[in-house]
Parts: C-alpha cells; structure tokens; sequence
C-alpha cells in the first residue's frame, strides 16, 4: 500500500472527470449567463454527442484496427467536432423549439424549467428509440487507451486520461479567448450583463441567445464524445453527469466562465478522492458515497458562499 | 428600396417556417417509426423510419401544417363561427372512441377496440341486425362514413350559417349518439361479458356534442362564436341543471340498461337481478328495492332535482339534497346486501359482499348524487344572490363571475362524484392505477404545489420527504434492521404524525440554511439533499436494509371500538383511504391558501424585497412553506409504504422529484385544482397510452406533449388566478411612469 | 444650521442619525450624515440624483449597514431609542418604520385589497395550523384584517378598487396603494420614496393631501424623499438637503431656499434644477396658503367624508 501513490492516482482520475463536468458546465452556466436559467435538457446535448460522434466515427475506423498515432489524432479530432457539431446542432434546436417560443411569451422561469424537462424527456426516448436503449454501448477501439502515457513511480496518466485532459484544456483556453476577445464574446458579455440595454447598444440578443447554445452545445456534445469513448454511451447517459455538471457549475458560481471550470474540476478532484482517500484507514467511506460527499461539498461552499466560489455575473468574470 | 427588404424578410420567414414545419413533419416520422435495434444493426430503427414512401406521407403533414399555419389567418372569420370549436372537439372524441379507445373487454376480441370488434360483429348474424349495420356494410364501418357525414353535414351548416343544414346535422348527431351507445350495448349483451370499456359511451358523448354544437350554430345569430361566455351563459342559467341532465343520461343507462349483478358470465340488469332473488330469502327492504323502489327513487329525485334547479326553490332544493343522498345510501346498503346474499348462495360463482358487481349500480348511485349536488348548487346560487342583494352595488361584476363560480362548482362535483364511484367499475388493472400512480401522485403534487406554486420556491428533491415518510413508516411497523421498542410498534395510519414530525425535521433541517439561496442555487440544493437521502437509504445497511428496501409492512388497520377497518385485499380500499386523504388535506390546504400565511407566500413569491419591508418574515414564512409541503410528502409516503407493502430506494430516485415538479407545473402552478390535474393527467396519460404505443415510448411522447403545452399555455392547464395575473404582463406599468412625467416638471 | 423644529411638533426623537458612513467598494455614498426626526414631522430629503437619498433611507431600513455611525429608532410613542444598525428589514418594519419604493413594488397579482391585507397581517399572530382548522379566533383576526384593510382603502381613496389586481390599478393609484399597505404594518414613522415620481399633477395635490392627512390624523411621522419642490415644499414642515453623500443643508423650506449653499448645489448640477428650485418658492407659498384655507376637495378623499 502507498497511500501517496493512490492518492495521486484518484487525484488524476479526478481531474480527468472534473475536465468532462467542467465541458459540461460551461454549457450551463453560458445559458444561465445570457437567460439566468438552467438549461435543463443540456444532458441530452451531451448524450446527442457521443451518439453523433459514434455514427462518424464508428463508419471512419473499425473496432480492433490500429492505425499510426497521426490516424488517431485524426480520428480523435474528427470525433470531437462531429460530437461537437451534432451537440450544437442539438443545442440550436433547443433553443428554438424549447426556449424562444417562451421567452416571446414572457413565460414565467419555471416554465422554461418545465419544457427543458419536456425536452429532456424526449430527445433522451428518441434516441432511444432510434438507435437502441442498451446501457453499455462502446465507440470502436482503434488504440490502446489504458497506455501509461506517463509513469512516475506508481503514479500513471493513461493515454485516454491525457487526451480528455488535454483536449478539454484546449477547448477550454479556446472558449475563454473567444468570450474575451471575440466580437461575438462581447455581445455574449453584454447580454449577460444587461440584456434591455444591450439591445439598444445594438446586439441581436435573438442571435446572441442562439449563438450561446451553440456554443455550450458543442463544449457539451463533445465532452459526450470523450466520454462515451472513455466509458460507455447510451440514451440515459446524460443524466447524472449532467447533474454533476450543473452542481459543479453552481459551486463556482454560476453564470460565471471561469467558475465553472474551476467548479467542474474541484467537483472532479473531490469526488474521485475524498470518499477513496486511503490514508485516512482502510475503506473509510467508499465508493458508494461519492454522490454525497459531491453534494455535501456543494451544499457547505453555497452556504459559505451563497453565490459560489468565483461569484456569479459572467460579464464581469470573463 | 426599403420596401424590396421588407418583402425579401417576409420571404426568408416564409422559408424558415416552411422548413421549420417539413422538421416537424421529419420528427414526427421518427417518433412513429420503427424500434430500435441493438448496437450492431445500430441505427437501422433510423433508416426504417426515414424509409422513401412514409417520409413523405410525414413530410405531406408539414407541408399540411405549412398551409394551415400560412393561411390560417385567411380562413379565421370561418373558423370563429358559432358551434365550429365544440364540433371539432365532438369529432375528435368520436374519432378517440373509434380508433383508441376499448368497445369491449371480452378477451374473445382481440384488442377490443372498434375495427377488431366490428370485423368480427359485422358477419355475426345472430347480433341484433341495428348493431350489425353500425359495425359494418359492404363499403366500411357505417360508423364511419355516418361520423363523416355528419362532420361535413354540420361543418357546412356552421360556414353557411344555414339553420335548416344545421338542424339536420343535430338531428342527425343525436340519433348517431344513441345508435352508438345501443350497438355497444348490444355486442356486451351478445358478448355476455360484464363491461367496462368506454367506447361506445365516449362516441355517444362525442356525437351528442356534435348536436349541441349544430344547435347553437342554428340557432346563434352571431358571426363569431364566443364558446366560453356562452358556456358560462348556459351553465349558469339554471344553476344545477347540468347536473341533472347529466344525472339523468348516467341513470338512465344505470337503471335500465347496465348490469347490477354479474357473477360468472351473466349480465343482470336491475330488473333481472330482481328476479333473480326473487325465490331467496333476500330482506324485504333489498327485495323491495330491486323490484320498484330503485326506479321510483331515481324518478322521483329526478323529477325533484329537476323542478328544484328550474324554479330555484329552495325547499325543493333541500329535498333533492336529502333524497339524494338517502337514496344513494339506500342504493349502497342494497348492493351490498344481494352481493353478499349472492355469494352465500353462490350463484354462478359470486363470490361475497361488493363482489360481482357490474356498472348499474354504481351509475345509479352517481346519477342520485348528480341530483342531490344539483341540489347542492341551487342553494348556493340563492346565498350568493341574497348575499349580492346585501351588498348592493359595492361587488362589481358579479353575475359573471358568479356563473364562473359555478361552472367551477358544477366542475367539481362532478369530478367528486366520478373519484366516489367510477373506481368500482373499473377494471384492477385501473384500479390499481389509481391508487398507486394518480393517487399518491396527485397528493405529492398537492404538496409540492405549497412549495413551489405558492411560495414559488424550487424544490426538486421533493421525493426525499415522501421517502423519509415510507422508511418512517417502515421502521415504525418494525419492518427495518433496526427495530423500535416494542410498545412503540404501531400501525401504519398510527405512524402518519410520526412521519409528519420527521418530514417537518428533515424539511426545517434542509430549508434552515439554504432557503436565503436564489432560486436556482436552492433547486440544485434541494436535488442534491434529494439524492443523498436516496443514496443513504441504499448505502445506509445496518439502517435501512439497503438495496434491498423495505417489505411486509403491514395493510393499515382501523380499530375504533366497534368499527374495524382492514386493507390489503383490493386497491379499491386503498383508493376511498386515499380519497379521504386526499380531501382532508385539501379542504385544509384550501384554508391556508386564503389565509395569512397563504397570502404572505404570494407576497414574497410576488416581491420579496417589498414583502420584507411590509413586515414579513420571509425565512420563517419560507420555512413553513418547505415544512408544510415535506409533511404532505410524508403522508403520501406512509401511505405508499403501506399500500406496496414493500419498496426499495429505487421508489426514491431523482427523476420521480422532477415529474411532479412537471405535475405542478403542467397543471398550472399555485393552483390546487390545477397540481391535481396535472398530476392525475400526466400520470394517466402514460397507462393510457399503453395500450396505444410501445411502451417504452410513453416517456418520449409524454416530453412531447409538456414541451408543446408550455410553448402554447405556459401558465398550464388549469392556471391559478394569481399566477394568471403574472402572466397577462399586468406587472409594472412602466409605460404609464415613462409617459406621465411632463416635461421640465420635478427635479 | 441648527434644527429648528416648528412649534407644533415635540421635540422627542424618532429617527436619530449619527456620522453614518456607507461605502460600496470605493464608493462613499453616505458621508458622515447626521440628522434628527422628530416626532409627528414631516422631514423631506431632498438632493440632487446620485445625492445618496435612497441609500439614505435603505441604511435606515435596514437594508444596507452603514460602516460606521449609529442609527437609533424610537418610532412609536414610548418607545426608547434602539439602535437599527445590523437589524434585518422586518425586524426594522416591526419596530414600526414602513416605508414606500421609488419604482412601485406592490404584490400585482394579488387584490389591492390583499395588498393592504399583507401589511396588516404582519401584525398577527395565528399560525398556519389555526388557519387550516378555521380556528375561531383566526377567523376573527382575519375578519379584523378585513375591515382595516378596507378602512385603509378608504382613507386612501381607494374602496372601489378594492377587488381589482394590484397590477390593474392605475398609476396614482399604485402610489396610494402602497401607503395604504404601509400603513397597514401600523407605523409610528413612514418613509416615503419619490412618492410623486410619475404622476401628474391632479394627483400630485391629491398625494400631498394624503400625506398631510397620514401626518395629522394618524399622528405619524413621515420622512420623505422627493424630487418634486412644489409637493416638498407645500407639505415638509422641515428639509435635509443631501449632496455627494453629504448633509449640506438642514431647515424649514423658506431657510432652505434663501440658503446660499444649496442654490450653488443645485446651480451646479444644472440650470433647469435650479430654476425648478425658485419656482418651488413661488408655488409654494401659494400652496401653503391654500393648505390653510380649506383642505383641497379633490385630494383622494373619495371616502374621506364617512
């Protein structure tokens, strides 16, 4: 037993899945940005995603085949943008369908929650009922995930840990320059922090809204992608990590970039190990716990701190 | 060139909406395809249903929808007639009953509906020939092409207005009406089965509509119709009268046509059942009744009720009162006597008291309550007219919303008397239903609509308190590892302010710190503690028994000195305990929503700032509101728990808190009537549709179906008059402030 | 500038505001203010936008913490002076401040009866299980309830829209509603926020009658800030002048506008201001006449008369 050492490694496990709920998150908190609502059917962009990204990529290698490392980037980027892209297509529909007709109406908050729900709802049987409702379908294996990419010790990163790492840090930094810097981030900004005035500066909220989703979208579709090629993919998948994301968006303050990063990262790190943390004595709390502790976790930051860890207003974070 | 641009927008929104409805059409294609395969032929379910000759029938609906949403406006004059919207409502109800709805129950037919009945009737020489020419001819189903006929007939007398056209189609509906409760009731005769399907009464009622609907047309002189006002005018003419009508259709069927006692395969009416004991020893009171009592009672109350809502008088409106009720008792008392007289004899395998009954019995029952609720309703127009006389011109307005007062009334004891006594003629599988999905449902709902509806706070980890409920339950009966003392072992209805104490706890425990959170921050609170209650009950072994749940806790039990009341045997007991329930709470929560504490809710749901500096305490008012909601949640749970007999976490789990917050919603938040029907709609819908569509696609139409209701009525199906007031933007008149400073005046 | 307080109103205080401080960020919006209501006053507070009125009356309300300084509160007759400082709003609004809000905040989708029902209610005590069960004496507070509320709609004029949605009811008539609501928590002081932003000026006369009318005949003490000099100056028997989050000025309405001080205030904000400033004294005096003469008819006493 090293304790150290299997700390480290549920520390990396942890980071690995706090980069997959921090994706997620940013769709969350950008909506809860521009509209100040939860996006409820978000978990169903993502699970669209790795459906999506499945058809292209399943029809592009087979499972088994080993193709050079530059066939696999290849690959690994063509199944980040069809995931992303089904996920942004997914997310624009949603908008349309589920949010706008409402928002023309001025329906109460509540409302929005409900037909996200509705939406949720549908698109998670639809796709079911199109492509199946097994539990446990698998993208092809066209590398061998579990490589230790590196080893200090016993401390490993596996190949696929790095690439979810290392491509949601890319989007991430990429997301980041775009609301920053971007024409497009501006109006997004503007809109987040007053709406009424924003218009009359000019931004097409309409587009601006749209625009958001979409980019939520495809973060989100995305991290399906990654995911489902990580563990498995299915109908249902999007909900609980969809809840975990939401969570991880609110512990860093939601409507806020930056927070919810940090929120989908911290939420990752602490899931993975404090319920595992083996120095404290043998199976302290177990695995079975981790919801709780990710939930106590939530509950005791938001009533420290009641509008999460980086405060909410995407306008002034970003 | 200004104007070149507008047209190319109009243009481009055209497209957009084209493309928009040949998308609708795509889904909708989809969502009927095929089944899904497995994960090698994956995406083959896809392929089926985008499959060249059916597209285009779905693609043909969007472009359907195209025109329809396009030149929609064009064809409005005629589309507000008079009668035009209950016509489409009639035919649609018709086209339910023919196409979904169940003709028979008789496993001799396969699915029971319509066409597999009528292409086994129509050759069927020993059916009566006027029900054999109903299912069939050469050509179709008569019905059919007589529902088309009809259709056209008073479509074009409504677009025409032509009385003479309109009138024909009245008469026409009316007679189709009654051929289509005769044929079905010829075919269950045939059939010597003991009915429960809907069908042919549900067609009766949609032709009946029809011919409503062509009278007023004929006899309206309007150009367009004003359906709700003239609704609101015919109900609240005669107060009471509905009902008596109403009565009178149910009864009569009741009395002289639908079965009182079936054992086996025979079908007794009234008057066959009399004769049936009429060589046993059955008391002479039953034997009376069964013989002439029962028609005198249902005519004279009739006839009471009848006179009472036309003169408006008052005594007579008492004794429609009092007969009513004491003849529906007597009715009770009767039943229950032959039935259990029946199963001593065993009559063709009768099996005991309220066993064997067909629908006849409790159709008359409903029918006499019908009158005495008539009764009922007269009176309370009297008090409310002598109260106007009082208060003389200061209330303005009231005559319609006092017609409003009793539609709603009327509403209301119509939906009573059906929850008293549709259930027994139900089949157990809707029995079942009822009890242990619309039933629990529909009280979590009331709970939750305390929360969420009135103090407007988000809660999506209600489920936790209806699971705190049932392990409370659970441990008190004894059923958990952990057991109480011994003299603390208590029956299941003993544990209900056990389980109140613990919900108010867990509810206080939870709201203390968070309720000063926003909105949102306290919804992904409240899901969180939802979870972790979940995943305490399973992980929690030594506790709660883990995955394994809960189970052989006992049927609650009554014993009040000479009154002893046991459950377990059907869910029809279960579901008058939940009624009780149910109305209690009800009648208490109505109480609280127009009391102090109702109106502070409102207040801080409305503007907390402004309702802190009026003096409220928003976090106590707050707390309340969780509490209140978390102890209504227990009870559903101790009932729950008692009624299943066992459970396990899995009962408890996340996407159960957000279908009832779909509920509230979707009945229309804040309103108590409006969370019960949502949630009883919503949980009905998805049984219903079993028999229609796969079931594992109930759960993709019913998302469908919330998705298009908050796009069209986000304020829900039957929306509180305060919320309502939210929605129609009578907010802040920002208008008025911006326009009514005159210029150069302040400083 | 010593406080002078005409002779009609005791010199007890109701409101006493000490070197309060209020800063947001690096923002001082509040500068070492002082002041004294007395009770049974009308004390307007006027000032330039951006003056710190309102953060003035929330740090009064509770609904800020000044940093530093003390504010202590005697509202009602006997009562000993308690400090307000860190207290929450209600708590404030029970120890007898109500108060109106600049941009209306009225509950809309209740009656305006209902309304004025929630401030009165605040005063009572039975809890949600007598409500449930119909408790007799429930039912007699909410029939107490009632009849204030409707005796509070008539004193504001407002008995025939008693069953209307608050958000229904017409501007002016929003304003009265609030009083009306505020009076209901039975105040001992009455802060009142631009009451006369947005209405015309009908109403104007009728909203200055109805102060006086809350000031005299209910003997409560009414604070107030406005924008409009004409209704200020016909209705306070005593002026704060607030610049910059500073006191700059304190006195009766005629020291006030001889006061060289707050004419160079209001001169350096803008020419239309200070024009409004002087126009007040001449309309004023014309009020005040007319004040004296005969209460003005037209002034929201629909109901007054019974």
């Amino acid at each position: 037993m090293h304790p150290v050492q299997d700390f480290l490694n549920f520390l990396i496990l942890g980071l690995t899945r706090g980069s997959l709920y921090a994706l997620i998150a940013l769709g969350y908190t950008l909506v809860y940005g521009v509209l100040q609502l939860i996006n409820f059917a978000h978990s169903e962009v993502f699970m669209s995603g790795a459906f999506g990204s499945y058809l292209v990529v399943n029809s592009v290698v087979e499972d088994g085949s080993r193709p050079p490392w530059y066939g696999v980037l290849a690959v690994i980027i063509l199944g980040l943008t069809s995931g992303g892209l089904v996920g942004a297509g997914v997310a624009w529909c949603l908008e349309r369908v589920a949010y706008r007709p409402l928002r023309r109406r001025g329906a109460p908050k509540l409302a929005f929650l409900i037909s996200a729900i509705g939406a949720s709802f549908f698109l998670s049987q639809l796709f079911g009922k199109l492509f199946n409702r097994l539990n446990n379908n698998n993208f092809p294996s066209f590398f061998d995930q579990n490589k230790h990419v590196v080893q200090i010790g016993g401390v490993y990163i596996t190949l696929m840990q790095a690439i979810i790492m290392v491509s949601a840090l890319i989007m991430m930094v990429f997301l980041d320059s775009l609301v920053s810097r971007t024409k497009l981030g501006r109006s997004i900004r503007a809109v987040a922090e007053d709406a009424p005035t924003a218009a009359l500066m000019g931004v097409n909220i309409d587009k601006t809204i749209s625009r958001t989703f979409v980019i939520g979208g495809f973060l989100g579709g995305a991290a399906g992608y990654l995911y489902g090629s990580a563990l498995f993919f299915s109908n249902t998948m999007g909900f609980i990590p969809g809840v975990k994301a939401f969570a991880a968006a609110v512990l860093g303050g939601i409507g806020n970039i930056r927070g919810a990063m940090l929120g989908g990262l911290l939420l990752g790190v602490v899931e993975a190990t404090v319920p595992t943390a083996p120095w404290y004595k043998p199976g302290w709390i177990g695995i079975e716990w981790t919801d709780v502790v990710a939930f106590l976790v939530l509950v005791l930051v938001l009533v420290v701190r009641p509008t999460g860890i980086l405060g909410e207003r995407l306008g002034r974070a970003a | 060139m200004k104007r070149r641009s507008v047209e190319a927008e109009a243009r481009i929104e055209n497209l957009k909406r084209f493309g928009a409805c040949l998308a609708g059409g795509f889904v909708l294609a989809l969502m009927v395809g095929t089944q899904e395969g497995t994960q090698q032929d994956f995406g083959y379910a896809f392929r089926q249903s985008v499959a060249m000759p059916r597209i285009l029938i779905f693609l043909g609906i969007g472009v359907l929808l195209y025109l329809a949403i396009t030149f929609g406006p064009r064809a409005k004059p005629y589309l507000t007639r008079p009668g035009l919207r209950p016509l489409g409502a009639g035919v649609l109800t018709v086209i339910i009953s023919l196409t979904l709805l169940k003709w028979t129950d008789s496993p001799q037919i396969n699915t029971g509906k319509f066409r597999p009945l009528a292409d086994a009737a129509a050759p069927t020489q020993a059916l009566d020939s006027l029900a054999r020419l109903w299912f069939g001819s050469a050509f179709s189903q008569t019905a059919w092409l007589l529902l088309i006929i009809v259709t056209v007939l008073a479509a074009a007398g409504m677009i025409r207005r032509s009385a003479p056209l309109s009138y024909a189609a009245a008469i026409l509906a009316g007679v189709l009406g009654i051929w289509a409760e005769y044929a079905s009731a010829a075919v269950s005769k045939f059939l010597h089965y003991p009915s429960h399907a809907t069908g042919g009464a549900v067609a009766m009622l949609g032709f009946f509509t029809i011919a409503v609907a062509s009278l007023v047309s004929a006899r309206s002189q309007a150009a367009e119709a004003d359906t709700d006002g003239f609704i609101d005018r015919v109900l609240g003419w005669r107060p009471g009268l509905a009902l008596v009508v109403l009565g009178f259709a149910v009864g009569l069927v009741g009395v002289f046509n639908a079965a009182w006692f079936s054992p086996g395969d025979r079908n007794a009416t009234l008057s066959t059942t009399a004769s049936m004991f009429g060589a046993t020893n059955l008391n002479g009171f039953a034997q009376t009744y069964l013989d002439w009592l029962g028609f005198v009672l249902f005519f004279v109350t009739l006839v009471v009720a009848g006179v009472a809502s036309y003169l408006r008088h008052r005594l007579l409106a008492y004794a429609a009162i009092v007969l009513g009720l004491v003849s529906t008792l007597l009715t009770l008392v009767v039943v229950h006597d032959f039935s259990a007289l029946g199963g001593k004899q065993g009559f063709d395998g009768a099996q005991g008291a309220w066993d064997n009954l067909g629908t006849g019995a409790w159709m008359t029952c409903a029918a006499l309550s019908l009158f005495a609720g008539a009764g009922y309703l007269v009176l309370k127009d009297l008090r409310i007219e002598a109260k106007g006389v009082r208060a003389g011109s200061d209330i303005v307005g009231s005559g319609t919303a006092g017609a409003r007062g009793q539609v709603a009334a009327a509403t209301m004891l119509v939906v009573i008397i059906a929850a008293l006594f549709y259930p027994p003629t139900a089949t157990e599988f809707w029995q079942t239903v009822l009890v242990s999905e619309i039933g629990i449902y529909v009280l979590l709902a009331i709970g939750l609509n305390v929360v969420v509806g009135w103090a407007g706070l988000l809660d999506l980890g209600f489920i936790a308190f209806y699971a705190i409920g049932s392990y409370t339950t659970a441990y008190f009966t004894g059923r958990l590892p952990v057991q109480p003392p011994d003299w603390l072992l208590l029956s299941p209805l003993a544990c209900i302010p056990f389980a109140i104490a613990a919900c108010l706890i867990a509810g206080v425990a939870l709201g203390f710190p968070t309720l000063r959170l926003r909105g949102d921050y306290l919804a992904i609170v409240t899901l969180g503690f939802g979870e972790i209650i979940r995943v305490i009950a399973n992980n929690a072994n030594g506790f709660t028994n883990g995955p394994r749940g809960a189970f052989n806790i006992p049927a609650p039990q009554i014993h009040l000195g000479p009154i002893h009341l046991t459950w377990g045997d059907s869910a029809l007991g279960f579901w008058y305990l939940l009624l009780v329930l149910i109305a209690i709470i009800v009648l208490l929560f109505n109480r609280l929503e127009n009391s102090r504490l109702g109106r502070a809710w409102a207040a801080i749901r409305e503007d907390e700032v402004a309702a802190q500096a009026t003096g409220i305490n928003t976090r106590n008012v707050k707390l309340l509101a969780f509490a209140i909601g978390a102890s209504t949640s227990g009870v559903a749970g101790v009932f729950f728990a008692s009624q299943v007999g066992s459970f396990t976490p899995e009962n408890f789990v996340l996407n159960n808190s957000i279908l009832v917050v779909a509920y509230v919603v979707f009945g229309g938040m804040g309103s108590l009537p409006g969370a019960m029907a949502g949630a009883a709609v919503l949980t009905w819908l998805p049984e219903f549709l079993k028999d229609q569509v796969p079931a594992e696609d109930r759960q993709m139409w019913i998302g469908a179906l919330i998705l298009v209701m908050m796009i069209f009525r986000p304020a829900g199906l039957i929306p509180a008059r305060r919320r309502k007031a939210e929605l129609s933007g009578l907010d802040r008149p920002s208008s008025a402030e911006a326009t009514a400073v005159p210029a150069g005046e302040g400083m | 500038m010593t406080a002078t307080a005409p002779e009609q109103q005791t010199a007890e205080v109701v409101y006493d505001v000490k070197d309060v401080t209020l800063r947001f960020g690096g923002v001082t919006s509040l500068n070492k203010v002082s002041l004294q209501m007395h009770r049974g006053e009308i004390l307007a507070v006027i000032g330039p936008n951006g003056a710190g009125k309102t953060s003035l009356f929330n740090s009064l309300t509770g609904v800020y913490t000044p940093q530093e300084g003390s504010i202590t509160l005697a509202a009602r007759k006997g009562d000993t002076l308690t400090s307000v400082l860190g207290q929450k709003t209600h708590v404030i609004n029970r120890m007898g401040v109500a108060r109106t809000f600049q941009n209306i905040r009225l509950f809309p989708a209740l009656t305006a009866l209902e309304n004025v029902k929630v401030g009165v209610e605040t005063r009572q005590k039975s809890g949600p299980i007598a409500s449930m069960l119909g408790m007799p004496w429930q039912r007699r507070e909410e029939r107490e309830s009632t009849e204030k509320a409707y005796e509070l709609l008539r004193f504001v004029g407002l008995t025939r829209r008693a069953n209307d949605l608050a958000g229904s009811l017409a501007y002016g008539e929003q304003r009265r509603l609030e009083i009306a609501r505020a009076l209901g928590t039975e105040p001992g002081v009455i802060l009142l926020d631009e009451p006369a932003a947005g209405t015309n000026p009908n109403e104007k006369q009728e909203l200055a009658a109805l102060i006086r009318k809350v000031n005299i005949e209910d003997n409560i003490s009414v604070l107030l800030i406005e924008h409009d000099m004409k209704l200020v100056m016909s209705v306070a028997h005593r002026l704060v002048v607030l610049n910059f989050g500073e006191k700059i000025a304190e006195g009766t309405p005629e020291q006030i506008q001889k006061d060289p001080v707050v004419v160079a205030a209001y001169l350096g904000t803008s020419e239309d201001e200070a024009q409004a400033m002087t126009e007040g004294l001449e309309v004023q005096t014309i009020d005040v006449r007319e004040g004296l003469l005969d209460e003005p008819g037209a002034a929201g006493t629909e109901g007054g008369q019974s």
